[in-house]
């Protein structure tokens, strides 16, 4: 301990052996890798093989550690920031994960759920080897088997439902897909359309209203070169990307640009705004079409992008036949179609200031161009029309010519790349009415959360259904219903649950298989954080680590914790299993590039993909190093720095070789494909919609019966005010906010964050509480549709009036004979069911510490774990988008004294009836020429086109 | 132990081998920086990543942040961002008229979150919550974390872990409603960090102290003596009650196996320090005495008389300046404290005495000195404590502690326990009971009663305020 000189005491007493001596002689230091005063963010990679730093636990005595510094990407939510993971040399385990600066997207930064992945590696109650059950399903009884037992027993059902072409009772539904493609090809190569998601409880809503505009179904805000930034819900602290988010926002901020932020909630988000618009949910859409009006009214809009780049004939022609074309009276028509959202009527909806509102309408018209927007899922999400508030945001973004302009708001499709992969197999040539049924012909993504209303109406059956970062019971609504559906051997005929960790769905499994947390498997990510492009190579790093020190393996599983598999190696595994003689012809699909007539491994599939990375293996080779091996050392490439405008692409005299233009609509034709369009006389590559503009008129809705919504239109939602019976106690929830450190299941078995956010009080604007009388900490009963729960209330203003929100990541549960499974986060429940749909649950106890490997785990010293929410409410499925409305009607009331806190009731009979309702606001398939879904319309696992067409039979 | 230095950059570090867990840094420091590491059981605290640092590494928290609002660097060099920021920016800092001279600015704070007593803490916010203790109390948390959790429950909240709460739940929906600020997040209470060992020892101690003193205070005045087997009793009690000090003191450390470490790695300024030197030498004082008596040594009699008197003195107020240098406890850095504990000492060392006449019968004049001494104690102490609770605090977190005493939490402890039980009803008793031994006796052991739960008071109730 350099620091210090003994006192003569102190020698004496040291020398004689009365306290230990704490002065000897130290090592020598460890050199700088800055001269002094001048500090550096990370060590160079040139000396990540043998990193050398001081060991924090003995601090102040100077021990030296030996780490080697493998980089792969973040899972705990969408972004996938980058990592670098620690190895200790000597231990060879991970000992803690840190940011990557060679990431574009994150540049080395993360939030607090990056470096909490360490929990989830060292978690005493992951899974580590693969589990049969061997009670009845859901009773919580478990075997060990061999992976070799329940591939080989996997891959003969599978076989025998594709030899039996029952293709599509395979079905693979995941919660996060990640791997850019790689289920896809998985799937494709065993010819079902088995693609399940999580889309259309999340952004699908969103997404449609995009969609409906130009072709892209996201939009990627350049906040850091804006001047206006406008934010649909909370996008600086928990939205999609938070972090690299966050980093361009405050970049934006502190460059000038000026925040709104449009949030019932005063997040952290809106508290940093310099507008905080704190509108009732489901009215975002009339402020955002108020703004519109002072735009056109003030002639703030772009004309000349207007006119370019929207197709207004096409308005014109079809809504006012009788006047003119001219832009003129398209600006005219434009003004009169939202004469009636004056900003007093947007404030009456939404309770938002109507000075405020007209004053951000004028700031985004002082930004021009340069304004970025952002919604995800929020109100999207929410609302009943959510699909509305994107389209109305997307509107401004268009009125402003802001589309894909610097510091403006590009699709995100341009900011995210596109892997080449070794084998392309055909779309499947099989329709899954489970996932994409004939009421929904516009549902932007798969109908998941009706899942178990669609199996017990027996429109189909699954032989094999593979769950993968999927906790649905748990996550989705009316979670009750998919316990029975999944306990149902009739509905599902196995059920394999691939997770690191126990979940509420896990437990009514068949087989719980292990696969790695982020660090532990592969994948490549690119995500649209900004406006440049990049590429992420997630890699299980102790795989990485082996092969540096020369150890022999075949498989990751080898190098893992226990026998935690990878997904990828799985899945090639299982497919070549399914086919064990090639005649299914699926494993023509995985014979390796480079070792003909070989099955592939892993490194050889990404290889390929590194390999056809535009310029990837050129700067690879400028380091002496191949396209994977850059990818091994950096985790990351930046593919494009930025990119803007990328509509205005001229076409190449090869490009329009034998095309025709269609002399009406300037569209440009070739083999059958639309591929640009005739601005001002100049071939461009435009949108990828009907007419390769953005459609302020969109003839798909007017074809699909929606004529209502040919143009952005308000949506008045499920939750509108006019819906509420206030005097009964009817008011509506927000059950959809984020917190900053949690993300749904995923980011379970991290005490690090759950040791920061454990509990959900219901959120409640003091003139609510006071007509109950409640106080923060009181009990209140929160009756939904289906049922009830029992939560706690926390009185705020930082809610809006007439609004109750509750946090959606907490009230994780095991039963009593979940031994394990989550304990830093989950109470201990009881279920019990009448048989007849009634299900109740309770809380037996709250978290408790626990004896473990780890210390913390007996000094856990929170206990409340919060309450289940979802599970109560009614599936609320939009009829355009397919999006789950989140939002739910609720009647608060105050409690009786038998009503416990975490009680939980629900009538699954009711929420089928409830189903059923929604089921008859749909305007179901045909559409025009017989079609199931517009051609336009891409949908996951996109089968080939003749299924497109209801009378086409599949085989 | 100088577990606590000044790197020469500046840097406050830790040393936590030579930490012997006393937990004074942790009241020391106004902005609570120090905890507990349950796995070492010493203090721990930010260290600006010395460990980073010393190999050029920025700290992890200005890495890590995706806003970049944590900016750090040299201030003195014009040229780094953070002193471009600070020339340009209007900052704060946290308590400065602590006079600590912080280098942690704040730029567009908030007071709320600047100033701990413009919040209430709770148990429960918005998404999180604690029903355990941490930190230094986490070594009982692990043993109760097999039992019933009603039963961990009611330990942790006798043991004040919980107590930091200054109003009930009920308050804060109130505050949101008068638009007061609210904390809706904060990292986990660290309890009450000198609990009942502490109240007990200075307990103990002036027991221990006053056990010489009065007898010295006979013998030197020529008031009254002792004859030799109670002269001799006071040196034995003397002993045995230093000895339960010691323990105490021991056992109030989160590493007790180091206690040699006071004496033995000595930071001077330290009152933890000097007061274990003090009761070493006061210990072998008053064994020194004993060998004197014993012997018939009674030459050195009086020098040594007067020595041990000036240690006991010591012994018995030293404990004020060692809480007056824990800085973060306002209350404790009143002047009276050291009158209070030195009175408190005569008080005790009477009582004890008259206890032991019940045993051992003594003689009336030496009988007389003592109830005398302890009326007088009874009435100095009543206006020192009258003095403290009237007098002007200087700061608003004294003046909470003093609420908390007369009006608040301990309302019943101080009016009933300290004033009632511990003075006024004894000095009725000396007054109206004079030649009846029982209830001199029954008086003396209200008084202990009363010491003992006025120590609780002044050790618990300080300790109260949140610091951050």
């Amino acid at each position: 301990m350099g620091h210090h000189k003994a006192s003569v005491i102190e020698r004496i007493a040291e020398k004689i052996g009365l306290i230990p001596d704490l002065h000897q002689a130290e090592e020598a230091p460890l050199n700088r890798l800055t001269e002094p005063g001048d500090l550096t963010k990370f060590p160079p990679p040139e000396q990540w093989d043998d990193w050398v730093e001081y060991e924090a636990t003995a601090w102040p005595k100077k021990e030296k550690k030996h780490y080697s510094i493998v980089p792969t990407t973040c899972f705990n939510c969408e972004s996938a920031c980058g990592l670098t993971a620690y190895i200790d040399k000597e231990k060879g385990e991970i000992r803690k994960l840190e940011g990557n600066p060679y990431h574009p997207g994150s540049r080395g930064r993360n939030c607090a759920k990056g470096p909490a992945t360490i929990n989830q590696i060292t978690d005493p109650d992951r899974i580590l080897y693969p589990m049969k059950r061997t009670g009845a399903r859901g009773e919580g009884k478990w075997e060990r088997v061999t992976w070799d037992a329940a591939l080989d027993d996997i891959a003969a059902r599978i076989r025998k439902a594709i030899q039996e072409k029952r293709n599509n009772e395979v079905v693979y539904h995941v919660g996060r897909p990640g791997h850019e493609g790689y289920m896809d090809r998985i799937l494709k190569s065993w010819g079902v359309d088995g693609h399940n998601s999580h889309t259309n409880i999340c952004s699908s809503g969103a997404r449609f209203g995009y969609n409906i505009w130009y072709g892209y179904d996201r939009p990627s805000p350049d906040h850091s070169e804006a001047k206006f930034i406008l934010l649909i819900s909370a996008h600086l602290e928990s939205g999609h990307y938070f972090n690299p988010h966050a980093q361009r926002i405050i970049e934006g901020k502190m460059k000038g640009a000026k925040l709104a932020t449009m949030d019932p909630r005063l997040s952290n988000t809106a508290s940093m705004s310099d507008y905080w618009l704190p509108t009732y949910p489901g009215s975002e859409a009339a402020v955002l079409l108020a703004m519109a009006k002072v735009i056109l009214d003030e002639g703030l809009y772009n004309r000349p992008f207007l006119e370019n780049w929207t197709n207004w004939q096409e308005f014109l022609e079809n809504m006012h036949p009788d006047i003119p074309v001219t832009f003129d009276n398209y600006i005219l028509k434009m003004r009169e179609a939202y004469a009636e959202f004056t900003p007093e009527y947007a404030a009456k909806e939404s309770g938002a200031n109507p000075e405020m509102i007209v004053e951000v309408a004028r700031q985004i018209g002082a930004a021009g161009e340069r304004f970025a927007t952002h919604n995800w899922r929020s109100a999207a999400s929410g609302n009943l029309g959510g699909w509305a508030v994107s389209r109305c945001l997307h509107f401004l973004v268009v009125l402003m010519g802001a589309v894909g302009a610097k510091g403006g708001t590009s699709p995100n499709s341009w900011n995210k790349f596109k892997p080449t992969f070794f084998d392309n197999p055909p779309g499947p040539k099989f329709w899954n009415e489970l996932h994409f049924p004939d009421e929904y012909p516009l549902a932007f993504f798969e109908m998941s959360f009706l899942l178990p209303h669609f199996l017990k109406e027996k429109r189909g059956r699954m032989e094999v259904y593979f769950t993968r970062v999927f906790n649905p019971v748990w996550t989705y609504p009316d979670g009750f219903s998919w316990i029975e559906a999944l306990s149902d051997e009739s509905m599902v005929g196995l059920h394999c649950a691939l997770t690191p960790t126990w979940n509420e769905t896990a437990f009514f499994a068949d087989y719980v298989l292990p696969m790695g947390h982020s660090a532990e498997r592969h994948d490549i990510n690119s995500y649209a954080t900004h406006s440049g492009t990049w590429i992420a190579f997630r890699q299980p790093v102790l795989r990485e680590f082996a092969r540096k020190q020369g150890k022999e393996f075949t498989f990751t599983y080898e190098v893992n914790p226990g026998e935690v598999w990878e997904e990828d190696e799985f899945w090639i595994e299982l497919s070549w299993r399914i086919d064990p003689d090639g005649e299914l012809g699926i494993r023509k699909h995985f014979i390796s590039p480079y070792r003909p007539g070989e099955k592939i491994n892993i490194d050889e599939y990404y290889q390929f993909i590194f390999e056809h990375t535009k310029g990837l293996p050129e700067a690879a080779a400028k380091e002496g190093l191949t396209a994977l091996e850059y990818m091994r050392k950096y985790g990351a490439y930046e593919v494009e720095k930025h990119g803007y405008k990328k509509h205005e692409k001229l076409l190449s005299d090869a490009d329009l070789k034998d095309s025709t233009v269609d002399p009406k609509s300037q569209i440009i034709r070739k083999d059958g494909k639309d591929i640009g369009v005739m601005i001002q006389g100049v071939a461009h590559v435009g949108f990828p919609t009907p007419s390769r503009k953005n459609e302020f008129y969109s003839q798909t809705m007017v074809d699909w019966k929606w004529p209502e919504y040919a143009i952005p239109a308000y949506v008045k939602s499920h939750i509108h005010p006019e819906s509420l019976q206030k005097e009964k106690g009817e008011y509506v929830l927000v059950p959809t906010f984020r917190l900053p450190t949690l993300i749904h299941s995923r980011s379970g078995n991290a005490k690090w964050l759950t040791e920061i956010s454990n509990r959900n009080p219901i959120w409640m604007h003091p003139q609510i509480a006071n007509r109950f009388g409640f106080k923060t900490g009181d009990l209140v009963k929160v009756n939904t549709d289906i049922g009830y729960f029992i939560d706690k209330v926390w009185v705020t203003e930082g809610m809006a009036p007439d609004v109750v929100a509750c946090s959606h990541h907490l009230g994780r549960w095991r039963r009593p004979q979940d031994k394990v499974g989550n304990r830093w986060a989950t109470n201990t429940v009881q279920i019990s069911n009448d048989g007849k749909g009634g299900w109740k649950m309770s809380t037996l106890s709250g978290i408790r510490p626990f004896e473990s490997t780890d210390k913390d785990s007996k000094r856990i010293f929170w206990s409340d774990g919060g309450v289940h929410q979802n599970i109560t409410h009614a599936v609320h499925p939009d009829p355009i988008s397919g999006m789950h409305c989140w939002h739910q009607r609720v009647r608060i009331e105050v409690p009786q004294p038998n009503d416990k806190y975490g009680d939980i009731f629900v009538d699954t009979k009711r929420s089928f009836e409830n189903y059923r309702e929604w089921l008859n606001m749909t305007r179901p398939a045909p559409g025009p020429d017989g079609l199931r879904r517009p051609l336009w319309f891409n949908r996951p696992l996109r089968p080939q086109t003749e299924l497109y067409y209801l009378d086409k039979k599949e085989e | 132990m100088e577990a606590l230095f000044f790197r020469e950059d500046g840097i406050v570090d830790f040393n936590k081998n030579r930490c012997i867990g006393c937990k004074s840094c942790m009241q020391a420091c106004p902005y609570d920086a120090l905890y507990i590491d349950p796995d070492t059981h010493t203090a721990a605290k930010c260290n600006y990543c010395a460990h980073r640092v010393d190999v050029g590494l920025e700290p992890a928290c200005v890495n890590v942040c995706p806003e970049h609002a944590i900016i750090s660097g040299d201030m003195d060099d014009p040229d780094t961002e953070i002193a471009q920021l600070l020339s340009r920016q209007q900052v704060k800092v946290r308590k400065p008229e602590k006079g600590t001279v912080p280098n942690l600015f704040y730029i567009d704070a908030d007071d709320a979150s600047l100033n701990p007593s413009l919040t209430e803490k709770s148990n429960s916010y918005f998404w999180n919550s604690q029903e355990r203790g941490v930190g230094h109390y986490a070594k009982q948390a692990e043993k109760m974390a097999f039992t019933n959790p009603d039963v961990v429950q009611a330990v942790i909240q006798a043991s004040g872990v919980q107590g930091t709460t200054v109003e009930p739940e009920g308050a804060k929906s109130i505050d949101v409603l008068l638009g007061k600020p609210r904390r809706i997040y904060d990292s986990p209470d660290k309890g009450i960090l000198w609990g009942w060992e502490v109240s007990a020892y200075v307990f103990t101690k002036a027991i221990s102290a006053g056990a010489f003193l009065i007898p010295f205070l006979g013998w030197a005045f020529g008031l009254a003596r002792p004859d030799a087997p109670t002269f001799f009793w006071a040196l034995g009690l003397g002993l045995l009650f230093l000895g339960m000090t010691g323990l105490l003191l021991v056992k109030d450390l989160d590493r007790p196996d180091r206690f040699l470490n006071v004496l033995f790695r000595p930071q001077w300024k330290s009152w933890l320090v000097r007061g274990g030197y003090t009761i070493t030498a006061y210990g072998g004082l008053i064994v020194l005495l004993g060998l004197i008596n014993w012997f018939g040594w009674f030459g050195l009699e009086a020098p040594v008389m007067w020595l041990t008197a000036l240690v006991g003195v010591m012994v018995a107020i030293y404990t004020a300046f060692l809480f007056a240098q824990a800085k973060g406890r306002d209350f404790w850095q009143s002047p009276t404290l050291a009158v209070h504990m030195l009175v408190h000492s005569f008080m005790a060392g009477s009582a004890a005495f008259l206890i032991l006449n019940l045993l051992i019968p003594q003689s009336w004049d030496w009988t007389a000195l003592l109830q005398r001494v302890l009326m007088i104690g009874i009435g100095i102490n009543l206006f020192t404590m009258l003095m403290e609770m009237t007098m002007t605090h200087p700061t608003v977190d004294a003046k909470r502690v003093v609420h908390m005493i007369l009006e608040g939490r301990y309302r019943n402890q101080f009016w009933v326990g300290t004033v009632l039980i511990g003075n006024v009803i004894p000095v009725t008793l000396l007054i109206f009971a004079q030649d009846n031994p029982l209830l001199w006796a029954l008086a003396a052991v209200l008084v202990l009663v009363g010491i003992y739960v006025t120590e609780k008071i002044w050790v618990e109730a300080p300790q109260r305020i949140p610091l951050s």
